[in-house]
């Protein structure tokens, strides 16, 4: 018995070190951001780092949840929102210290990995052999909202709504398309784009700006991370030249 | 990308989780085997009320009651600077309440499986009760022990529901191997999540082969026969 | 001097029975109790130890007040010096036949005292097996040994022979008879076993529906 607990204390320990290491220099920069940020933030945080000593660690999630959880404590350096709307609250609310920054505007996309979206648009939809339709939730998801007004907007909700699926965020939703749980997706432009869809197809139906209310997509620095150089630097990086560009590569347009 | 940060926090996060319960579980199967208090069944309803709750409840109202917005996570933040959201402290807090019953429950059967002759005669001899404890019930309900600690530990890494909600999702804090294989998954890394999840897989099969396998030893450290 | 007045109601299968005791015994006595089964005899050694209650009570041992309901006294087990020996075996599993006997003395006593103990019993060589490998005999007799070396004040045995065979039952007897002799401890003895009873006891307790009504040779009750 007393054998095991040695080894379990020197595992401890190990631990401690191997998690102290990563953080030797500095400690992180946490970045809470909307899912639909994966590739393009993640491609964004190699360039910097290449050029900047810093650690930075993106966490992704529904910008909702994301807004629940600074409002309760969540230790994150900037936020970057899917909808503006969170961050100008949050401002409103007095857990800012910057001032709210539009960094691009999100764009809708129909997928599938089986059915060729890009040439049937929104009309895929009433396939037979659509079953089950992924969206992101839209109580907390701002692609998922989106999505249902799109589908509103088109007179297709009250036929579909029975088929749809709900992801937590926008990249649960695009999971569950690519595994083929479902068979077709309204998901984010930018998750479309990025090299983990693209392999299945290259083909998506860009959904029209009109029919919902635009995706202005915005970021702050929170009250958390007020105050911290490497932060603002950061920040300020996202709006140079080179993150912009990466933005737009990802489908990103400007606000 | 496979990060090991989250193997420790697992592993960490169930060992101290077990060592916790197990101080604290003692004591509360004690009293539930053997006291004759008449508000004693609602100490066990409670006591069990994480086996019947979804860990979603837990973590929702562990997160309003922790939340440095509401008024004892302010006084924690404000006279202790501690924080139990977002926290691993938070998550053992979590834990220890989650799985309550998997040690309590195997203790109490462990302490009433001792035929009460043997209290009586140590009563007889003039030992006290902690005495007792020590040294005539604890050393005879070892297979009791080992259940409650593995069913514990076995317990605390599978967890997720609740982990995800008063945690979140930090790296090198709170992202512990369920949490891991979840964000995997979201990113569409399957082959990452594929990896920690064989890896998991293997451990907790590894731990409760060697449990049965202490259990089925005749001669052991378990039984006395 | 033993005083001893109990009074409890107890449930049991048949019905409620209230036992109602109230008797003297002389200080190094060995004393019957004969009755039939589920008479309460078990529950009066019990009252004696302090593992049970009576709802009204009084015993003094000489000139200690074990028990005095009138007044909130009440002992507990550990502070009463008693021996007891119960018919289901109350050795402890996970320590050997000596561990079992030291496990009786207090902190500090003399340990000889133990290996003296081993001797009478004729246990040496089994002295560091566990007692699940004993016998049913063995095992009392370690019990027994373990119950009087803490020279109690009052021995208490409960139908400690009843689990036995005829031939221990006889070695055990002889056991008991013999500790009586040398150390002339007061002994209580339960036993459904008239012969039994007879051949141990110096006098004779009958309870029957709660209450004693026989108190005197044992000889003469059988007759």
């Amino acid at each position: 018995m007393n054998k095991l607990f040695s080894v379990f204390f020197i595992l401890i320990l190990l631990g401690h070190c191997q998690i102290g290491f990563g953080q030797k220099n500095a400690p992180p920069i946490r970045i809470a951001a909307a899912s639909d940020l994966k590739y393009a933030l993640d491609s964004i945080v190699a360039v910097y780092q290449k050029q900047h000593a810093a650690t930075i660690q993106p966490i992704y999630g529904s910008s909702g949840k994301l807004y629940e959880q600074i409002l309760n404590g969540a230790p994150f350096d900037i936020y970057l929102s899917a909808d503006i709307r969170y961050p100008e609250e949050l401002s409103e609310k007095g857990h800012t210290a910057s001032e709210v920054y539009p960094y691009g505007v999100g764009r809708l996309v129909l997928w599938s990995k089986r059915i060729n979206t890009g040439e049937r648009g929104m009309q895929a939809l009433k396939d037979p052999a659509v079953k089950k339709i992924a969206i992101a939730n839209p109580r907390h998801a701002p692609y998922g909202q989106r999505a249902k007004e799109t589908l509103i907007h088109y007179g297709l909700f009250e036929g579909l709504e029975k088929r749809l699926v709900f992801g937590e965020n926008i990249s649960q939703a695009a999971q569950f398309v690519t595994t083929g749980a479902a068979d077709m997706g309204i998901i984010a432009l930018s998750l479309a784009l990025s090299p983990a869809m693209q392999r299945y197809t290259s083909s998506y139906y860009l959904i029209p700006e009109d029919s919902h209310i635009p995706l202005i997509q915005g970021g702050i620095i929170t009250k958390y991370g007020a105050g911290k150089n490497p932060v603002n630097l950061f920040f300020e990086f996202l709006k140079s030249e080179t993150a912009v560009a990466i933005l737009q590569a990802y489908g990103f347009t400007n606000p | 990308m496979l990060e090991t940060a989250p193997f420790y926090l697992t592993v960490k996060l169930a060992f101290l989780t077990t060592i916790i319960l197990f101080v604290l579980g003692v004591p509360l199967g004690y009293w539930l085997a053997f006291s004759r208090f008449r508000v004693k069944f609602m100490v066990e309803a409670l006591v069990s009320l994480p086996l019947v709750l979804p860990p979603t409840v837990l973590g929702f109202y562990l997160l309003l009651a922790f939340s440095p917005e509401n008024a004892l996570g302010k006084f924690l933040d404000t006279y202790f600077d501690l924080r139990l959201v977002f926290t691993f402290p938070g998550l053992v807090v979590a834990s220890v309440i989650y799985s309550l019953p998997f040690m309590v429950q195997p203790l109490k059967s462990g302490f009433t499986s001792i035929p009460k002759a043997w209290l009586d005669a140590a009563y007889t001899m003039g030992k006290s009760r902690r005495v007792t404890l020590r040294k005539v019930l604890l050393p005879n309900m070892k297979n009791a022990m080992l259940t409650g600690a593995v069913l514990t530990f076995a317990h605390t890494v599978g967890e997720f529901g609740v982990i995800l909600m008063v945690g979140g999702n930090i790296p090198n804090e709170t992202r512990v191997i369920s949490v891991a294989i979840y964000n995997e998954v979201e990113a569409m890394n399957y082959g990452v999540a594929n990896t920690y999840s064989l890896i998991l897989v293997g451990f907790s099969f590894l731990v409760l082969m060697v449990t049965y396998f202490i259990n089925h030893q005749k001669n052991s450290l378990l039984t006395y026969d | 001097m033993i005083d001893l007045q109990l009074k409890k109601r107890l449930t049991g299968a048949g019905g409620d029975i209230f036992l109602q005791i109230d008797c003297q015994m002389q200080s190094g006595e060995i004393v019957g109790i004969y009755g039939p089964s589920g008479a309460g005899k078990s529950s009066i050694l019990r009252m004696l130890a302090g593992l049970m209650v009576p709802d009204q009570g009084f015993i003094q041992v000489g000139e200690e007040v074990w028990l005095d309901t009138s007044k909130g006294i009440n002992l507990r087990p550990q502070h009463r010096n008693i021996g007891m020996v119960f018919q289901e075996y109350s050795l402890f599993p996970n320590m050997t036949v000596l561990q079992n006997l030291e496990f009786a003395m207090e902190k500090g006593a003399d340990r000889k005292l133990t290996k003296e103990m081993l001797e009478i019993i004729g246990m040496r060589e089994l002295a560091d097996q566990r007692p699940q490998l004993l016998s049913g005999g063995q095992k009392q007799r370690v019990a027994l040994a373990r119950a009087m070396l803490r020279q109690p004040k009052l021995l208490l045995l409960d139908e400690p022979l009843s689990a036995l065979d005829r031939e221990m039952r006889k070695n055990l007897q002889q056991y008991i008879l013999q500790f009586h002799r040398d150390f002339h401890l007061s002994t209580l003895l339960v036993s459904h076993d008239a012969a039994e009873i007879t051949r141990m006891s110096e006098r004779l307790w009958v309870l029957e529906n709660g209450s004693f009504v026989y108190d005197g040779e044992p000889n003469l009750y059988f007759t």
